[in-house]
């Protein structure tokens, strides 16, 4: 019974946006500069090298596609085309240079050649290629929408695939799929950034991210597991069989799963199943912070209290009962680059769409 | 194949390599192709680099830039005003001039960017954007290169296209290894064709032509090669390449047995070894000799090479060729002088030392040469090493020592079959029951003549096989110098926590060192002694016929001792009949009587003659089983004491002739041949023959 409600919703969620049938009705899309030119000043200076690196400082200062894409996105949403070119010329330069157009996802600073892992992290392109194509609507820079392209039909080729009896996104091009792993695919959830798909749609028509999209939607329906009904980072869709955490990764609710509530209100989707299991573990479970919960037993194992996770806490209240941001929230306090990072999301999003909870 | 891998292949065929291939093979108006000027009488030609790297005093990219724009503008002059004060006003290019000479590229792009937010008719000069484009895309191209994305080296270069000049020969360089790594090697050659056609840097010349050596081959390597020029002093400039070629050629062919090279290379090399100072190429002639089965050539290469301090490689060559031309013997002291340089020399080392020592009949070794090889042995765990010291320590009588050793081989490679077979050999020699037994059982499902030693079914059937007795040897592997002192050996070092081998063989037998292969030494009266008469007339106690078998079989005569011990069980009772039973057990075991009813039928009272007869029978598989395999003391100690029981024929006494041939005692041999020849038994004029060639041999 759950399951018919459930695609139901599903069903009703894709009819109403007009995004997808129409995609000049960009009026959806993240304005350039709703970010705060200090807060970002300071992410900049903190996360940004002189050549265009975002530093991953937590990690061993290494450098990924995914932030690589982060700062582009955030650097448009602050309206800084200086550091949106800095950052999209060492991202194509260093890491845009695999034969099939996608970026190679790791860069290490203390290895010679520099790229330690050729394989591509799917986000990461995803974030790339969205940013490139912002960009070019707000600065007009023709450049920006060919390596968008190009990049989105990449993506089409290489990491949409059908896979498992689903239309998915896999999340990297070599190691993932069903015919590489016994329970492959094996998929990340938070790799779905629904709010770039309508925006790629239009850059390679050919692929079919509003399949992409609707999947992305029933999967994270699906896919709460254990007793907190939480997702697990790291998801095994087999064809013929049920959803479970893939093996040889932490069973969790983790770093990565975090953001999927960011993620799905910066595309204007509230109000679902996984929302309100988020919501609910956050709040009534864990006192209202994040926490990385065991899948199996439901129980936490860390509740995270850095401010650029307490912001993703403080977003999701926001956009569900108006709740206002706290004080100490109003700001970026830079501590790590990915807390940091989500913060900046969080407030881009929050200043623009629900600017009730910062007054 | 994705669809995309094949959009790419499409665009390397059908885009790529028209664009770079253009560019390439028409060096001498590259402005032709893709910047082609409109006005080639007045062209409008960007400065402001020139000036910058003038203002810079920056000659090498001043020059580079003059010959760039050249290319591009081929009516073009440089300015004469180049190093006066720059008329160019704004301020903003000549930072991005300096970033750009520093390599800023992302800081380029940020401030060009910035300015045009703040000033959006603002555009930078084509000429720095062109050259950001291309320095970004030769750094993006390293890098994909460095990530071997190939395809994508060679779309990057389609797109910057401006960037395959000479001043950018590392780009140059990955562009062509990129087009041999997507098997278009046609295309590399016209990318070195055009380096060696356009480029003047003598060093950049010379590593093209390098690189391309590595990458291309045949009558494509031949075609570059020829766009060598002369050096200012009359020199070809790849004339050393040439030799490395060659080198190259040979070594290749040195490292591989089924490859071969012209007699032309081979005396290029030969010469340029002679009339150099180095080793290395009396190194590779050396391989290459010995790999392809000329061992005595290799010998005089390696000879060279290590004269040349050519190192361990070339001691490693000399020992291997020595050995393989029979000459391990003086290949030791080397072969011992290198054994730490290395694996390889180490090996060569224990191998050659294992050769020599397993050699039937033993050579003549100084006390040194075998006392420093165990240690090494030891060390190593080499179970062969082991193994050739058991054999030495075997064929000179030093049994024990010989049990020892095996021992710690099998210890060592628990399969190897001969190393087992040593031991059991041995344990039956020292009538270590209990070893014995522990051998066979592990061994004898799975080898044939180490069953043989307990169970005389497996002999016959070992000795039924075909075989010619009568096979004149192979050409003596060491001078002959019997008769000799064989070197007392020393069981092996027991490591801490390695368990002494065998506890029963820490000390060598006593006086084993010195027993002669035949049993003529110590005559049958030393057992006898005052019960000699008595043991004939049965008047004997059972403890003097006890201990009378027991001197027997220490003398190697268990077929008496045997008697002995059967005459004390039958007047015996309680432990003396005890002992005498263990001993005529032992005995038997001497005798490699252990089977079970073979013994039931001698013990049970059978007629002595057919006793005689099975035990004779038994002595000769024996005998023929161990010339066979190459024992030939074994054969003879067999022959002999089968001699004692029952008249020896004439074919055995051919064995025995022939064993002694290769005992090298050639006296004993020419006896037995001629008594032989002169009863009519006509094979053994071969053996007379034998010697008489063998003996000329070895005097002229």
């Amino acid at each position: 019974m759950r399951r018919w409600v459930n695609r139901a919703l599903i069903l009703a969620g894709l009819l109403l946006p007009a995004v997808f049938a129409q995609p000049s009705a960009v009026h959806a899309l993240p304005r350039s500069a709703s970010l705060a030119a200090d807060d970002w000043a300071a992410y900049r200076a903190r996360f940004v090298d002189p050549s265009g690196r975002v530093v991953d400082d937590a990690n061993g200062g290494i450098s990924h596609s995914e932030g690589q894409g982060y700062g582009m996105l955030l650097a448009y949403l602050a309206g800084d085309r200086g550091s949106f070119e800095r950052i999209w010329s060492f991202t194509r330069t260093e890491l845009l240079i695999r034969d099939d157009g996608l970026a190679a996802w790791r860069w290490d600073p203390a290895a010679d050649p520099h790229v330690t892992d050729i394989n591509v992290a799917s986000d990461g392109d995803i974030l790339i290629a969205y940013s490139l194509a912002l960009a070019n609507q707000a600065w007009n820079e023709p450049r920006y929408k060919r390596a968008a392209t190009r990049i989105a039909q990449a993506l089409g080729q290489q990491a949409v695939r059908r896979e498992g009896g689903r239309l998915v996104l896999l999340p990297g091009v070599t190691g993932f799929s069903a015919s590489e792993r016994q329970d492959g695919p094996v998929l990340n959830l938070s790799y779905w950034i629904f709010e770039a798909f309508p925006v790629l749609a239009v850059l390679a028509p050919d692929v079919d991210w509003t399949g992409l999209a609707a999947s992305g939607r029933e999967l994270l329906t699906l896919a709460r597991l254990g007793p907190a009904q939480l997702p697990p980072d790291w998801l095994s869709a087999p064809a013929n069989g049920p959803l479970v955490p893939a093996s040889g990764f932490e069973p969790v609710f983790g770093y990565n799963s975090l953001r999927i509530d960011l993620y799905l209100l910066r595309a204007g989707i509230t109000g679902t199943d996984v929302q309100k299991a988020i919501r609910n573990n956050w709040f009534v479970a864990n006192g209202g912070v994040p926490a990385i919960v065991n899948i199996p037993t439901g129980k936490a194992l860390a509740r995270l209290s850095e401010p650029g996770y307490r912001m993703l806490a403080a977003t999701l209240a926001c956009a569900v009962d108006g709740t206002v941001i706290p004080a100490d929230l109003r700001r970026l306090q830079p501590t790590h680059y990915y807390p940091s990072t989500l913060y900046l999301l969080s407030l881009s999003l929050v200043s623009e769409k629900y600017p009730k909870c910062l007054s | 194949m994705s669809f995309l891998r094949s959009i790419l292949l499409v665009l390397v065929g059908a885009v790529t390599v028209p664009a770079i291939g253009q560019q390439f093979t028409s060096p001498p108006t590259p402005a032709a192709t893709a910047t082609a000027p409109d006005s080639a009488a007045a062209p409008k030609v960007d400065e402001s680099a020139l000036r910058f790297f003038a203002s810079q005093g920056d000659s090498r990219r001043l020059d580079a830039e003059i010959a760039r724009l050249r290319a591009l503008y081929p009516n073009w002059q440089p300015p004469k005003d180049l190093f006066s004060p720059t008329p160019d006003q704004d301020p903003d290019l000549a930072r991005l001039w300096q970033l750009f000479s520093e390599g800023k590229f992302s800081d380029m792009r940020a401030a060009i960017a910035q300015r045009q937010a703040t000033e959006p008719d603002w555009t930078p000069p084509a000429e720095l954007m062109t050259r950001l484009d291309e320095g970004e895309a030769a750094r993006r191209l390293v890098n994909a290169s460095e990530a071997r994305q190939w395809a994508s080296v060679l779309r990057i270069a389609t797109d910057a296209p401006g960037m395959l000049v000479c001043g950018n020969m590392e780009v140059l360089w990955r562009v062509a290894e990129a087009f041999v790594r997507t098997d278009a090697p046609k295309r590399a050659l016209d990318v070195y064709t055009y380096i060696l056609n356009t480029c003047t840097n003598p060093e950049e010349r010379l590593a093209t032509a390098q690189k391309a050596m590595q990458l291309l081959d045949g009558p494509d390597l031949d075609t570059l090669l020829a766009l060598e020029r002369t050096n200012p002093d009359g020199t070809r400039e790849f004339a050393g390449l040439r030799d490395d070629l060659l080198r190259t050629r040979v070594g290749r062919a040195a490292q591989d047995a089924s490859a071969t090279v012209t007699a032309e290379d081979l005396a290029g090399l030969e010469t340029l070894a002679r009339g150099g100072t180095a080793a290395d190429d009396a190194l590779v002639l050396g391989w290459y000799a010995f790999r392809h089965g000329d061992a005595a050539r290799a010998v005089d290469w390696f000879k060279l090479a290590l004269d040349r301090d050519g190192g361990a490689k070339a001691a490693e060559g000399y020992v291997l060729a020595l050995a393989a031309t029979r000459r391990a013997l003086q290949a030791e002291p080397i072969a011992y002088q290198w054994r730490e340089s290395g694996a390889d020399n180490r090996k060569a080392y224990i191998d050659i030392m294992a050769g020599l020592l397993s050699t039937s009949p033993p050579p003549r070794l100084d006390q040194s040469v075998v006392a420093r090889f165990a240690p090494v042995v030891s060390e190593d765990k080499s179970a062969a090493g082991a193994q050739a010291l058991g054999w030495y320590a075997y064929n000179t009588g030093q049994i024990g020592t010989a049990a020892s050793w095996f021992g710690t081989a099998a210890q060592w490679a628990p399969d190897d079959e001969p190393a087992a077979y040593g031991l059991a050999l041995a344990a039956a020699r020292l009538k270590d029951k209990a070893t014995l037994d522990a051998v066979v059982g592990r061994w004898g499902t799975r080898s044939d003549r180490i069953l043989a030693l307990v169970s005389p079914e497996a002999r016959r059937r070992l000795a039924s096989r075909p075989a010619s007795v009568a096979v004149p040897p192979s050409a003596p592997a060491t001078p002959p110098s019997r008769p000799q002192l064989p070197v007392q050996l020393n069981t092996p070092v027991s490591e801490p926590g390695y368990p002494a081998p065998l506890a029963a063989a820490t000390s060598p037998e006593p006086g084993a060192g010195r027993a002669s292969p035949s049993s003529g030494g110590r005559g049958p009266g030393q057992c006898a002694g005052s019960t000699e008469a008595a043991f004939r007339s049965g008047r004997i106690s059972g403890e003097d016929a006890v201990a009378r078998g027991w001197c027997l079989l220490d003398l190697d005569r268990p077929m008496e001792a045997v008697d002995a011990f059967d005459l004390a069980f039958r007047i015996s009772t309680g432990r003396v009949a005890e002992d005498a039973a263990y001993g005529k057990s032992l005995a038997y075991l001497r005798l490699g009587l252990t089977n079970q009813a073979q013994v039931a039928a001698v013990e049970t009272s059978q007629p002595s003659a057919r006793a005689v007869e099975l035990s004779a029978d038994l002595l000769s598989q024996q005998a023929v089983a161990a010339y066979r395999d190459a024992r030939y003391v074994e054969a003879i100690l067999a022959l002999d004491e089968r001699s004692r029981i029952a008249p020896e024929q004439q074919d055995l006494m051919m064995i025995r002739a022939w064993s002694y041939f290769n005992l090298r005692d050639f006296p004993s041999a020419r006896r037995l041949f001629e008594a032989l020849q002169a009863a009519g038994y006509t094979e053994a004029g071969a053996g007379i023959d034998a010697i008489m060639a063998t003996t000329r041999k070895w005097r002229s």
